[in-house]
Protein backbone atom coordinates (compact mmCIF):
# COMPACT_ATOMS: atom_id res chain seq x y z
CA UNK A 1 0.00 0.00 0.00
CA UNK A 2 3.24 2.28 -0.14
CA UNK A 3 2.27 3.83 -3.81
CA UNK A 4 1.57 7.23 -4.01
CA UNK A 5 -0.85 8.71 -6.01
CA UNK A 6 0.09 11.67 -8.06
CA UNK A 7 -2.67 13.62 -9.38
CA UNK A 8 -4.94 14.98 -6.93
CA UNK A 9 -8.35 14.00 -8.54
CA UNK A 10 -6.88 10.69 -7.98
CA UNK A 11 -6.14 10.84 -4.54
CA UNK A 12 -9.86 12.32 -4.18
CA UNK A 13 -11.34 9.26 -5.89
CA UNK A 14 -8.97 6.08 -3.42
CA UNK A 15 -10.39 8.38 -0.33
CA UNK A 16 -14.20 7.73 -1.98
CA UNK A 17 -12.86 4.16 -2.96
CA UNK A 18 -11.51 3.15 0.71
CA UNK A 19 -14.59 4.57 2.18
CA UNK A 20 -16.61 2.36 -0.24
CA UNK A 21 -14.29 -0.68 0.48
CA UNK A 22 -15.22 -0.15 4.27
CA UNK A 23 -19.08 0.09 3.91
CA UNK A 24 -18.79 -2.86 1.95
CA UNK A 25 -16.83 -5.32 4.48
CA UNK A 26 -19.57 -4.24 6.66
CA UNK A 27 -22.34 -4.79 4.17
CA UNK A 28 -20.58 -8.69 3.71
CA UNK A 29 -20.46 -8.72 7.67
CA UNK A 30 -24.19 -9.33 7.31
CA UNK A 31 -24.60 -11.59 4.63
CA UNK A 32 -25.93 -15.08 6.20
CA UNK A 33 -22.95 -17.32 5.16
CA UNK A 34 -20.17 -14.44 6.07
CA UNK A 35 -21.82 -13.48 9.52
CA UNK A 36 -21.43 -17.47 10.02
CA UNK A 37 -18.20 -17.16 8.75
CA UNK A 38 -17.11 -14.52 11.04
CA UNK A 39 -18.68 -16.03 14.36
CA UNK A 40 -17.68 -19.36 14.13
CA UNK A 41 -20.80 -21.43 12.74
CA UNK A 42 -19.64 -21.91 8.90
CA UNK A 43 -19.30 -25.99 7.79
CA UNK A 44 -17.81 -27.53 5.44
CA UNK A 45 -21.06 -27.56 3.36
CA UNK A 46 -21.47 -23.80 3.43
CA UNK A 47 -17.96 -23.56 2.09
CA UNK A 48 -18.79 -26.07 -1.19
CA UNK A 49 -21.71 -23.46 -1.33
CA UNK A 50 -20.13 -20.85 -1.23
CA UNK A 51 -17.50 -22.31 -4.07
CA UNK A 52 -21.25 -22.94 -6.00
CA UNK A 53 -21.94 -19.92 -5.79
CA UNK A 54 -18.48 -18.09 -6.90
CA UNK A 55 -17.94 -20.20 -9.93
CA UNK A 56 -20.15 -18.64 -12.39
CA UNK A 57 -18.20 -14.82 -11.45
CA UNK A 58 -15.01 -16.17 -11.48
CA UNK A 59 -15.26 -17.65 -15.48
CA UNK A 60 -17.12 -14.79 -16.57
CA UNK A 61 -14.65 -12.09 -14.56
CA UNK A 62 -12.47 -13.06 -17.16
CA UNK A 63 -15.21 -12.27 -19.84
CA UNK A 64 -15.88 -8.65 -18.61
CA UNK A 65 -11.99 -7.97 -18.59
CA UNK A 66 -11.27 -8.78 -21.66
CA UNK A 67 -14.24 -7.02 -23.58
CA UNK A 68 -13.35 -4.19 -21.86
CA UNK A 69 -10.10 -4.05 -22.79
CA UNK A 70 -11.16 -4.08 -26.30
CA UNK A 71 -13.30 -0.98 -25.75
CA UNK A 72 -10.24 0.88 -24.87
CA UNK A 73 -9.52 2.94 -28.03
CA UNK A 74 -6.20 4.27 -29.43
CA UNK A 75 -6.27 7.19 -26.61
CA UNK A 76 -5.66 4.09 -23.99
CA UNK A 77 -3.91 1.85 -25.61
CA UNK A 78 -1.28 1.68 -22.85
CA UNK A 79 -4.80 0.92 -20.00
CA UNK A 80 -5.80 -1.39 -22.83
CA UNK A 81 -2.27 -3.49 -22.55
CA UNK A 82 -2.55 -3.59 -18.87
CA UNK A 83 -6.16 -4.92 -18.46
CA UNK A 84 -5.16 -7.31 -21.21
CA UNK A 85 -2.14 -8.64 -19.10
CA UNK A 86 -4.59 -8.57 -16.16
CA UNK A 87 -7.18 -10.88 -18.17
CA UNK A 88 -4.63 -13.42 -18.86
CA UNK A 89 -3.21 -14.06 -15.53
CA UNK A 90 -6.71 -15.16 -14.22
CA UNK A 91 -9.01 -16.76 -17.27
CA UNK A 92 -8.14 -20.14 -15.64
CA UNK A 93 -8.76 -19.33 -12.41
CA UNK A 94 -11.99 -21.09 -11.92
CA UNK A 95 -10.22 -24.68 -12.66
CA UNK A 96 -8.68 -23.71 -9.13
CA UNK A 97 -11.73 -23.31 -7.33
CA UNK A 98 -13.06 -26.88 -9.29
CA UNK A 99 -10.21 -28.63 -8.18
CA UNK A 100 -11.12 -26.78 -4.09
CA UNK A 101 -14.60 -27.98 -4.43
CA UNK A 102 -13.71 -31.68 -4.80
CA UNK A 103 -10.63 -31.39 -2.75
CA UNK A 104 -13.67 -30.36 -0.28
CA UNK A 105 -15.36 -33.58 -0.76
CA UNK A 106 -17.83 -31.82 -3.65
CA UNK A 107 -18.69 -33.77 -7.06
CA UNK A 108 -16.93 -32.36 -10.03
CA UNK A 109 -20.32 -32.24 -11.86
CA UNK A 110 -22.36 -30.77 -9.51
CA UNK A 111 -20.12 -27.47 -9.81
CA UNK A 112 -20.11 -27.55 -13.71
CA UNK A 113 -23.30 -28.12 -13.64
CA UNK A 114 -24.76 -25.16 -11.53
CA UNK A 115 -25.94 -21.74 -12.82
CA UNK A 116 -25.34 -18.55 -11.94
CA UNK A 117 -27.59 -17.38 -9.08
CA UNK A 118 -29.56 -13.99 -9.26
CA UNK A 119 -26.60 -12.02 -8.19
CA UNK A 120 -24.42 -13.56 -10.32
CA UNK A 121 -26.47 -12.97 -13.15
CA UNK A 122 -27.26 -9.13 -11.76
CA UNK A 123 -23.21 -8.74 -11.45
CA UNK A 124 -22.69 -10.58 -15.28
CA UNK A 125 -24.93 -8.15 -16.75
CA UNK A 126 -24.06 -5.41 -15.01
CA UNK A 127 -20.17 -5.40 -15.88
CA UNK A 128 -20.65 -6.56 -19.36
CA UNK A 129 -23.15 -3.55 -19.82
CA UNK A 130 -20.03 -1.63 -18.73
CA UNK A 131 -17.06 -3.11 -20.61
CA UNK A 132 -18.70 -2.38 -23.67
CA UNK A 133 -19.21 1.10 -23.34
CA UNK A 134 -16.44 3.45 -25.25
CA UNK A 135 -13.39 3.70 -22.53
CA UNK A 136 -15.16 2.02 -19.21
CA UNK A 137 -12.90 3.54 -17.06
CA UNK A 138 -15.51 3.31 -14.62
CA UNK A 139 -13.76 -0.56 -14.64
CA UNK A 140 -11.51 0.69 -12.34
CA UNK A 141 -14.13 1.15 -9.51
CA UNK A 142 -15.10 -2.73 -10.45
CA UNK A 143 -11.59 -3.59 -10.47
CA UNK A 144 -11.50 -2.45 -7.26
CA UNK A 145 -13.60 -4.23 -5.25
CA UNK A 146 -12.87 -7.38 -7.10
CA UNK A 147 -9.03 -7.04 -6.06
CA UNK A 148 -10.05 -5.79 -2.43
CA UNK A 149 -11.86 -9.39 -2.67
CA UNK A 150 -9.24 -11.12 -3.63
CA UNK A 151 -6.86 -10.02 -0.61
CA UNK A 152 -9.56 -10.33 1.89
CA UNK A 153 -10.30 -13.87 0.69
CA UNK A 154 -6.20 -15.12 1.01
CA UNK A 155 -6.06 -12.95 4.54
CA UNK A 156 -9.36 -13.01 6.60
CA UNK A 157 -10.92 -16.32 5.13
CA UNK A 158 -8.74 -18.69 3.73
CA UNK A 159 -7.37 -19.48 7.19
CA UNK A 160 -10.96 -18.84 9.06
CA UNK A 161 -12.06 -21.53 6.57
CA UNK A 162 -9.37 -23.95 7.41
CA UNK A 163 -9.77 -23.93 10.68
CA UNK A 164 -13.56 -24.87 10.39
CA UNK A 165 -13.38 -27.01 8.02
CA UNK A 166 -11.29 -29.70 9.27
CA UNK A 167 -10.13 -32.12 8.60
CA UNK A 168 -10.70 -31.02 5.48
CA UNK A 169 -7.35 -30.16 3.74
CA UNK A 170 -5.64 -28.87 0.19
CA UNK A 171 -9.14 -27.46 -0.97
CA UNK A 172 -8.73 -23.61 -0.03
CA UNK A 173 -5.82 -23.10 -3.00
CA UNK A 174 -7.85 -20.59 -4.62
CA UNK A 175 -8.81 -18.13 -2.12
CA UNK A 176 -4.78 -18.46 -1.50
CA UNK A 177 -3.75 -17.84 -4.41
CA UNK A 178 -5.58 -14.66 -5.10
CA UNK A 179 -3.25 -13.16 -1.90
CA UNK A 180 -0.05 -14.22 -3.45
CA UNK A 181 0.05 -11.48 -6.19
CA UNK A 182 -1.86 -8.88 -4.26
CA UNK A 183 0.71 -6.61 -4.19
CA UNK A 184 1.44 -6.42 -7.68
CA UNK A 185 -1.91 -6.36 -8.22
CA UNK A 186 -2.67 -3.45 -6.17
CA UNK A 187 -0.18 -1.69 -7.57
CA UNK A 188 -1.00 -1.86 -10.80
CA UNK A 189 -4.36 -0.45 -9.88
CA UNK A 190 -3.03 2.38 -7.92
CA UNK A 191 -1.35 3.10 -11.50
CA UNK A 192 -4.39 2.87 -13.37
CA UNK A 193 -6.12 5.16 -11.14
CA UNK A 194 -3.45 7.83 -11.62
CA UNK A 195 -3.31 7.39 -15.10
CA UNK A 196 -7.22 7.47 -15.96
CA UNK A 197 -8.85 9.53 -13.38
CA UNK A 198 -8.51 13.00 -14.15
CA UNK A 199 -11.44 14.56 -13.25
CA UNK A 200 -14.66 14.88 -11.10
CA UNK A 201 -16.79 13.08 -13.26
CA UNK A 202 -13.83 10.42 -13.72
CA UNK A 203 -14.24 10.00 -9.88
CA UNK A 204 -18.01 10.23 -9.92
CA UNK A 205 -18.38 7.18 -12.48
CA UNK A 206 -15.56 5.29 -10.80
CA UNK A 207 -16.54 5.59 -7.38
CA UNK A 208 -20.51 4.68 -8.29
CA UNK A 209 -19.48 1.17 -10.42
CA UNK A 210 -17.66 -0.05 -7.29
CA UNK A 211 -21.08 0.67 -5.13
CA UNK A 212 -22.94 -1.27 -7.90
CA UNK A 213 -20.53 -4.00 -8.13
CA UNK A 214 -20.20 -3.85 -4.07
CA UNK A 215 -24.01 -4.52 -3.74
CA UNK A 216 -24.57 -6.72 -6.41
CA UNK A 217 -21.19 -8.66 -5.07
CA UNK A 218 -22.84 -8.51 -1.85
CA UNK A 219 -26.05 -9.93 -3.36
CA UNK A 220 -24.40 -13.03 -4.92
CA UNK A 221 -23.65 -14.20 -1.79
CA UNK A 222 -26.93 -13.10 -0.02
CA UNK A 223 -28.74 -15.50 -2.16
CA UNK A 224 -26.59 -18.41 -1.14
CA UNK A 225 -29.17 -18.24 2.00
CA UNK A 226 -31.94 -17.35 -0.33
CA UNK A 227 -31.91 -20.75 -2.81
CA UNK B 1 -23.41 28.89 22.81
CA UNK B 2 -19.70 27.20 22.78
CA UNK B 3 -18.75 25.18 25.40
CA UNK B 4 -15.13 24.40 26.79
CA UNK B 5 -12.79 22.24 28.57
CA UNK B 6 -11.32 24.82 31.03
CA UNK B 7 -9.57 22.47 33.47
CA UNK B 8 -8.28 18.53 33.27
CA UNK B 9 -7.48 16.40 36.15
CA UNK B 10 -6.00 13.24 36.66
CA UNK B 11 -5.15 10.50 38.82
CA UNK B 12 -2.74 7.30 38.47
CA UNK B 13 -2.60 4.98 41.85
CA UNK B 14 0.69 3.69 42.70
CA UNK B 15 3.93 4.19 41.54
CA UNK B 16 4.76 3.58 38.03
CA UNK B 17 5.40 -0.13 36.88
CA UNK B 18 8.16 -1.68 34.97
CA UNK B 19 7.62 -4.37 32.19
CA UNK B 20 9.55 -6.44 34.33
CA UNK B 21 7.98 -5.30 37.50
CA UNK B 22 4.46 -6.59 35.83
CA UNK B 23 4.12 -10.24 36.91
CA UNK B 24 5.09 -8.99 40.61
CA UNK B 25 1.65 -7.46 41.14
CA UNK B 26 -0.06 -9.36 39.07
CA UNK B 27 1.11 -12.94 39.81
CA UNK B 28 2.67 -16.08 37.88
CA UNK B 29 -0.12 -17.76 36.56
CA UNK B 30 0.28 -21.25 38.20
CA UNK B 31 3.59 -20.31 39.53
CA UNK B 32 5.13 -20.19 35.54
CA UNK B 33 6.25 -17.00 33.80
CA UNK B 34 4.18 -15.87 30.58
CA UNK B 35 5.55 -16.96 27.60
CA UNK B 36 3.37 -14.28 25.71
CA UNK B 37 4.59 -11.29 27.54
CA UNK B 38 7.73 -10.16 25.88
CA UNK B 39 6.07 -10.70 22.55
CA UNK B 40 2.88 -8.47 23.72
CA UNK B 41 4.60 -5.73 25.30
CA UNK B 42 7.45 -5.56 22.49
CA UNK B 43 4.27 -4.70 20.11
CA UNK B 44 2.56 -2.28 22.38
CA UNK B 45 5.27 -0.35 22.98
CA UNK B 46 4.56 0.18 26.93
CA UNK B 47 7.06 0.95 29.25
CA UNK B 48 5.64 1.80 32.50
CA UNK B 49 2.01 1.35 33.76
CA UNK B 50 0.24 2.28 37.37
CA UNK B 51 -1.80 -0.41 39.12
CA UNK B 52 -4.94 -0.05 41.94
CA UNK B 53 -3.58 -3.14 43.43
CA UNK B 54 -0.53 -4.63 45.62
CA UNK B 55 1.36 -7.45 45.37
CA UNK B 56 -0.68 -9.22 47.72
CA UNK B 57 -3.36 -8.49 45.48
CA UNK B 58 -5.11 -6.12 47.77
CA UNK B 59 -7.05 -3.42 46.11
CA UNK B 60 -4.95 -0.19 47.12
CA UNK B 61 -7.79 2.33 46.07
CA UNK B 62 -11.21 1.83 44.53
CA UNK B 63 -12.38 2.92 41.13
CA UNK B 64 -14.77 5.49 42.51
CA UNK B 65 -12.05 6.36 44.68
CA UNK B 66 -9.39 6.93 41.98
CA UNK B 67 -12.62 8.98 39.95
CA UNK B 68 -13.11 10.86 42.70
CA UNK B 69 -9.51 12.54 42.92
CA UNK B 70 -9.22 12.79 39.29
CA UNK B 71 -12.45 14.75 39.46
CA UNK B 72 -11.20 17.35 42.55
CA UNK B 73 -7.22 17.55 41.03
CA UNK B 74 -9.92 18.83 37.95
CA UNK B 75 -11.77 21.49 39.95
CA UNK B 76 -8.83 22.50 41.73
CA UNK B 77 -6.95 23.74 38.65
CA UNK B 78 -10.25 25.54 37.91
CA UNK B 79 -10.66 27.01 41.43
CA UNK B 80 -14.28 25.87 41.11
CA UNK B 81 -16.13 24.69 44.51
CA UNK B 82 -17.57 21.20 44.18
CA UNK B 83 -21.19 22.47 45.85
CA UNK B 84 -21.10 24.30 42.65
CA UNK B 85 -21.28 21.22 40.33
CA UNK B 86 -24.56 21.11 38.35
CA UNK B 87 -24.09 17.88 36.59
CA UNK B 88 -21.77 14.85 37.41
CA UNK B 89 -21.01 12.49 33.93
CA UNK B 90 -19.29 9.56 34.69
CA UNK B 91 -17.59 6.77 32.70
CA UNK B 92 -16.08 3.28 33.26
CA UNK B 93 -15.91 -0.56 32.01
CA UNK B 94 -16.99 -1.78 35.39
CA UNK B 95 -17.64 -0.41 38.65
CA UNK B 96 -16.62 -1.73 42.13
CA UNK B 97 -20.29 -2.46 42.81
CA UNK B 98 -22.28 -3.91 39.58
CA UNK B 99 -25.29 -1.90 40.71
CA UNK B 100 -26.20 1.14 41.31
CA UNK B 101 -24.11 3.11 38.23
CA UNK B 102 -20.66 3.97 38.79
CA UNK B 103 -21.84 7.80 38.90
CA UNK B 104 -23.41 7.63 42.27
CA UNK B 105 -21.12 6.01 43.31
CA UNK B 106 -18.59 8.85 42.30
CA UNK B 107 -20.95 11.67 43.66
CA UNK B 108 -21.27 10.02 47.00
CA UNK B 109 -17.13 9.81 46.87
CA UNK B 110 -16.66 13.61 46.05
CA UNK B 111 -19.53 14.61 48.18
CA UNK B 112 -20.92 16.93 45.39
CA UNK B 113 -24.77 17.69 46.53
CA UNK B 114 -27.72 17.71 44.34
CA UNK B 115 -25.98 16.86 40.70
CA UNK B 116 -27.60 15.99 37.79
CA UNK B 117 -26.43 12.73 37.21
CA UNK B 118 -25.04 10.46 34.24
CA UNK B 119 -23.16 7.01 34.08
CA UNK B 120 -21.91 5.77 31.12
CA UNK B 121 -20.87 1.80 30.12
CA UNK B 122 -19.10 0.74 27.57
CA UNK B 123 -14.94 0.54 27.08
CA UNK B 124 -13.09 2.91 25.54
CA UNK B 125 -14.97 5.15 24.07
CA UNK B 126 -17.60 5.58 26.95
CA UNK B 127 -15.93 8.00 28.05
CA UNK B 128 -16.50 10.56 24.98
CA UNK B 129 -19.95 9.37 25.31
CA UNK B 130 -19.92 10.47 29.11
CA UNK B 131 -18.44 14.03 27.44
CA UNK B 132 -20.89 13.85 25.30
CA UNK B 133 -23.78 13.82 26.95
CA UNK B 134 -23.04 16.90 29.78
CA UNK B 135 -21.94 18.45 26.38
CA UNK B 136 -24.95 18.43 25.06
CA UNK B 137 -26.96 19.34 27.81
CA UNK B 138 -24.84 22.65 28.45
CA UNK B 139 -25.39 23.40 24.41
CA UNK B 140 -29.37 22.43 25.73
CA UNK B 141 -28.98 25.18 28.31
CA UNK B 142 -29.47 23.10 31.06
CA UNK B 143 -26.66 23.56 32.72
CA UNK B 144 -23.69 25.87 32.92
CA UNK B 145 -20.90 23.36 34.02
CA UNK B 146 -20.61 19.64 34.20
CA UNK B 147 -17.23 17.81 35.76
CA UNK B 148 -16.95 14.96 33.40
CA UNK B 149 -14.93 11.38 34.69
CA UNK B 150 -13.67 8.14 33.44
CA UNK B 151 -12.11 5.65 35.56
CA UNK B 152 -10.75 2.11 35.59
CA UNK B 153 -9.84 -0.46 37.37
CA UNK B 154 -8.96 -3.36 35.29
CA UNK B 155 -6.10 -5.06 37.06
CA UNK B 156 -8.88 -6.59 39.64
CA UNK B 157 -9.48 -9.10 36.57
CA UNK B 158 -5.73 -9.79 36.08
CA UNK B 159 -4.64 -11.47 39.26
CA UNK B 160 -3.48 -14.64 38.99
CA UNK B 161 -5.91 -16.51 40.77
CA UNK B 162 -8.34 -15.47 38.12
CA UNK B 163 -6.99 -17.54 35.67
CA UNK B 164 -5.88 -20.12 38.10
CA UNK B 165 -9.40 -21.17 39.09
CA UNK B 166 -10.57 -22.36 35.78
CA UNK B 167 -11.20 -25.52 34.89
CA UNK B 168 -9.08 -26.40 32.08
CA UNK B 169 -5.56 -28.60 31.31
CA UNK B 170 -4.30 -26.18 28.69
CA UNK B 171 -2.76 -23.71 29.00
CA UNK B 172 -5.08 -19.62 29.06
CA UNK B 173 -5.11 -19.08 25.65
CA UNK B 174 -3.99 -15.96 23.94
CA UNK B 175 -6.37 -13.57 23.61
CA UNK B 176 -7.05 -14.65 27.02
CA UNK B 177 -4.11 -13.70 28.23
CA UNK B 178 -3.68 -10.43 25.00
CA UNK B 179 -5.41 -7.96 27.85
CA UNK B 180 -3.09 -8.68 30.83
CA UNK B 181 0.07 -7.19 29.00
CA UNK B 182 -2.07 -4.53 27.43
CA UNK B 183 -4.18 -2.38 30.42
CA UNK B 184 -3.60 -0.90 33.45
CA UNK B 185 -5.32 1.65 36.18
CA UNK B 186 -6.44 5.24 36.24
CA UNK B 187 -8.81 8.16 36.20
CA UNK B 188 -9.08 11.40 33.67
CA UNK B 189 -11.71 14.16 34.22
CA UNK B 190 -12.71 17.30 32.49
CA UNK B 191 -14.92 20.31 33.31
CA UNK B 192 -16.94 21.93 31.12
CA UNK B 193 -18.28 25.55 30.94
CA UNK B 194 -20.14 27.55 28.69
CA UNK B 195 -17.65 30.40 29.55
CA UNK B 196 -13.95 30.02 28.59
CA UNK B 197 -11.07 30.49 31.45
CA UNK B 198 -7.84 31.74 31.05
CA UNK B 199 -7.21 28.97 28.71
CA UNK B 200 -9.41 26.55 27.61
CA UNK B 201 -10.60 23.68 24.92
CA UNK B 202 -13.48 25.08 22.78
CA UNK B 203 -15.59 21.61 21.78
CA UNK B 204 -16.22 21.98 18.14
CA UNK B 205 -17.87 18.85 17.63
CA UNK B 206 -17.81 15.35 19.26
CA UNK B 207 -19.23 12.37 17.23
CA UNK B 208 -19.43 8.66 17.05
CA UNK B 209 -19.60 5.80 14.89
CA UNK B 210 -21.15 2.40 15.87
CA UNK B 211 -20.49 -1.06 13.93
CA UNK B 212 -21.70 -3.16 15.92
CA UNK B 213 -24.53 -4.60 13.70
CA UNK B 214 -21.84 -5.89 11.70
CA UNK B 215 -19.29 -7.11 13.41
CA UNK B 216 -18.95 -9.98 16.52
CA UNK B 217 -18.05 -9.37 19.93
CA UNK B 218 -14.63 -8.40 19.86
CA UNK B 219 -13.43 -7.86 23.76
CA UNK B 220 -15.40 -8.99 26.35
CA UNK B 221 -16.05 -9.93 30.19
CA UNK B 222 -18.84 -12.52 30.46
CA UNK B 223 -18.93 -15.55 28.02
CA UNK B 224 -17.79 -18.63 28.70
CA UNK B 225 -13.96 -20.00 27.18
CA UNK B 226 -15.97 -22.58 24.82
CA UNK B 227 -16.76 -20.72 22.09
CA UNK B 228 -20.10 -22.84 21.14
CA UNK B 229 -21.25 -21.92 24.64
CA UNK B 230 -23.71 -19.17 24.41
CA UNK B 231 -24.37 -18.70 27.85
CA UNK B 232 -23.39 -15.30 29.53
CA UNK B 233 -21.79 -15.45 33.25
CA UNK B 234 -25.08 -14.78 34.14
CA UNK B 235 -26.51 -17.80 33.02
CA UNK B 236 -24.42 -20.25 35.52
CA UNK B 237 -25.97 -21.81 38.45
CA UNK B 238 -23.64 -20.21 40.73
CA UNK B 239 -20.87 -17.50 39.87
CA UNK B 240 -18.40 -20.40 41.18
CA UNK B 241 -19.38 -22.26 38.00
CA UNK B 242 -18.82 -19.52 35.34
CA UNK B 243 -15.48 -18.39 36.66
CA UNK B 244 -14.63 -22.85 36.26
CA UNK B 245 -15.74 -22.42 32.92
CA UNK B 246 -13.79 -18.84 31.85
CA UNK B 247 -16.78 -16.50 32.00
CA UNK B 248 -15.21 -13.87 33.85
CA UNK B 249 -12.09 -13.67 32.13
CA UNK B 250 -11.33 -10.60 30.14
CA UNK B 251 -10.74 -11.49 26.14
CA UNK B 252 -9.75 -9.96 23.10
CA UNK B 253 -10.68 -11.81 19.74
CA UNK B 254 -7.11 -10.58 18.25
CA UNK B 255 -8.55 -12.09 15.09
CA UNK B 256 -10.83 -9.22 14.60
CA UNK B 257 -8.60 -6.05 16.06
CA UNK B 258 -7.45 -5.38 12.37
CA UNK B 259 -10.73 -4.12 11.70
CA UNK B 260 -10.36 -1.40 14.78
CA UNK B 261 -7.76 0.25 12.40
CA UNK B 262 -10.27 0.66 8.61
CA UNK B 263 -12.79 1.79 11.08
CA UNK B 264 -10.96 4.35 12.94
CA UNK B 265 -9.49 5.64 9.28
CA UNK B 266 -13.73 4.94 7.42
CA UNK B 267 -14.97 7.21 10.39
CA UNK B 268 -11.80 10.12 9.67
CA UNK B 269 -12.78 9.86 5.99
CA UNK B 270 -16.37 10.51 6.91
CA UNK B 271 -15.89 13.39 9.40
CA UNK B 272 -13.59 15.09 6.07
CA UNK B 273 -16.66 14.00 3.64
CA UNK B 274 -18.86 15.86 6.40
CA UNK B 275 -16.69 18.76 6.48
CA UNK B 276 -16.09 19.00 10.19
CA UNK B 277 -12.48 18.73 10.07
CA UNK B 278 -9.77 19.11 7.42
CA UNK B 279 -6.27 17.64 7.84
CA UNK B 280 -4.28 20.25 6.84
CA UNK B 281 -5.74 22.54 9.66
CA UNK B 282 -4.97 20.25 12.38
CA UNK B 283 -2.13 21.08 14.84
CA UNK B 284 -2.59 18.21 17.36
CA UNK B 285 -3.27 14.91 17.25
CA UNK B 286 -4.49 12.90 20.51
CA UNK B 287 -5.53 9.10 19.54
CA UNK B 288 -6.30 6.63 22.09
CA UNK B 289 -4.41 3.50 20.41
CA UNK B 290 -4.07 0.20 22.69
CA UNK B 291 -0.22 -0.44 21.02
CA UNK B 292 2.44 1.37 18.98
CA UNK B 293 1.63 -0.81 16.90
CA UNK B 294 -1.68 0.33 15.79
CA UNK B 295 -0.89 3.94 15.87
CA UNK B 296 1.52 2.94 12.56
CA UNK B 297 -0.83 0.81 10.92
CA UNK B 298 -3.49 3.86 11.44
CA UNK B 299 -0.68 6.28 10.34
CA UNK B 300 -0.15 3.93 7.23
CA UNK B 301 -3.32 3.98 5.89
CA UNK B 302 -4.53 7.49 6.43
CA UNK B 303 -1.28 7.96 4.14
CA UNK B 304 -2.72 5.82 1.17
CA UNK B 305 -5.84 7.99 1.44
CA UNK B 306 -3.79 11.19 1.10
CA UNK B 307 -5.25 12.37 4.30
CA UNK B 308 -1.97 11.93 6.98
CA UNK B 309 -1.11 13.98 9.45
CA UNK B 310 2.32 14.54 10.06
CA UNK B 311 3.83 12.56 13.20
CA UNK B 312 5.22 15.20 14.78
CA UNK B 313 1.50 16.41 15.31
CA UNK B 314 0.72 13.27 17.43
CA UNK B 315 0.36 13.07 21.05
CA UNK B 316 0.56 10.26 23.50
CA UNK B 317 1.56 9.30 26.90
CA UNK B 318 0.71 5.88 26.75
CA UNK B 319 4.11 4.64 26.94
CA UNK B 320 4.57 5.68 30.04
CA UNK B 321 0.76 6.32 31.93
CA UNK B 322 -0.25 3.02 30.12
CA UNK B 323 -3.48 1.72 28.57
CA UNK B 324 -6.08 2.78 30.81
CA UNK B 325 -9.44 2.02 28.57
CA UNK B 326 -11.92 4.83 28.98
CA UNK B 327 -9.69 7.17 31.41
CA UNK B 328 -6.74 7.07 28.87
CA UNK B 329 -8.03 10.05 26.60
CA UNK B 330 -9.08 12.46 29.79
CA UNK B 331 -5.37 11.27 31.05
CA UNK B 332 -3.85 12.22 27.53
CA UNK B 333 -5.65 15.24 27.59
CA UNK B 334 -4.59 16.27 31.10
CA UNK B 335 -0.90 15.86 30.86
CA UNK B 336 -0.63 17.30 27.09
CA UNK B 337 -2.39 20.74 28.41
CA UNK B 338 0.34 20.63 31.04
CA UNK B 339 3.16 19.84 29.45
CA UNK B 340 3.08 20.32 25.84
CA UNK B 341 2.77 23.96 23.65
CA UNK B 342 -0.13 25.12 21.74
CA UNK B 343 -1.56 28.43 21.16
CA UNK B 344 -5.04 30.20 20.87
CA UNK B 345 -6.84 29.15 17.46
CA UNK B 346 -5.03 25.66 17.44
CA UNK B 347 -7.06 22.70 16.72
CA UNK B 348 -6.40 19.30 18.63
CA UNK B 349 -8.33 16.04 17.29
CA UNK B 350 -8.63 13.46 19.69
CA UNK B 351 -9.44 9.77 18.59
CA UNK B 352 -10.47 6.87 20.48
CA UNK B 353 -11.53 3.41 17.92
CA UNK B 354 -12.95 1.02 20.59
CA UNK B 355 -12.70 -2.72 19.86
CA UNK B 356 -15.12 -3.83 21.84
CA UNK B 357 -17.85 -4.11 19.35
CA UNK B 358 -16.14 -1.71 17.09
CA UNK B 359 -17.17 2.04 18.28
CA UNK B 360 -14.94 4.79 16.95
CA UNK B 361 -15.40 8.17 18.93
CA UNK B 362 -14.22 11.56 17.60
CA UNK B 363 -13.60 15.38 19.14
CA UNK B 364 -12.45 18.30 18.17
CA UNK B 365 -11.12 20.84 20.47
CA UNK B 366 -9.59 24.60 19.58
CA UNK B 367 -7.64 26.50 21.92
CA UNK B 368 -8.97 29.31 23.23
CA UNK B 369 -6.80 32.04 24.99
CA UNK B 370 -8.74 34.96 26.61
CA UNK B 371 -6.11 38.25 26.17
Amino acid sequence: MEEKLVHPQAQQCLQQLMRVWFDFERRLNRVPIINRLETGHFTVEDYRELLLNLRQQVIEGSRWISRGASSFDRHFSDVRSIVIAHATEEHKDYTILENDFVAAGGDIKEIIQRERNLGSEALHAFLMYKATQANPISLIGAMWIIEGLGQKMAVNWADRIEQLTKPYNNHLNFLRYHGENDDSHMAKLYKLLDRVCQSEKDTRVIVKTARVVARLYAMQLDEIDEQ
Amino acid sequence: MNVYITSTGSHLPGPPIANDEIENVLGLVHKKPSRLKKKILESNGIVTRHYAINQQHETTISNSEMAALAGQNCLDGAGLPKSRISMLSCATSQGDLVLPGFGSMVQAEMQIPDVELHSAHGICSCSLMALKAAYTNLLAGEHDNALVVASELCSRLFKSSRYEVVNSDKPIDFNAEFLRWMLSDGAGACLLQTKPTAKSFRIDWIRSYSHADAFPVCMSVGAPSDSNDQRSWQDFASYAEAEAAGALLIRQDVRLLDNIVKLGVDGFLRLIDEGRVKPADIDHVLCHYSSDYFRSRIFDMLTVAGVAIPQQRWYTNLYTRGNTGCAALFIMLDEFSKTQKYKNGDQIMCMVPESGRFNTAYMKLTVVEKT
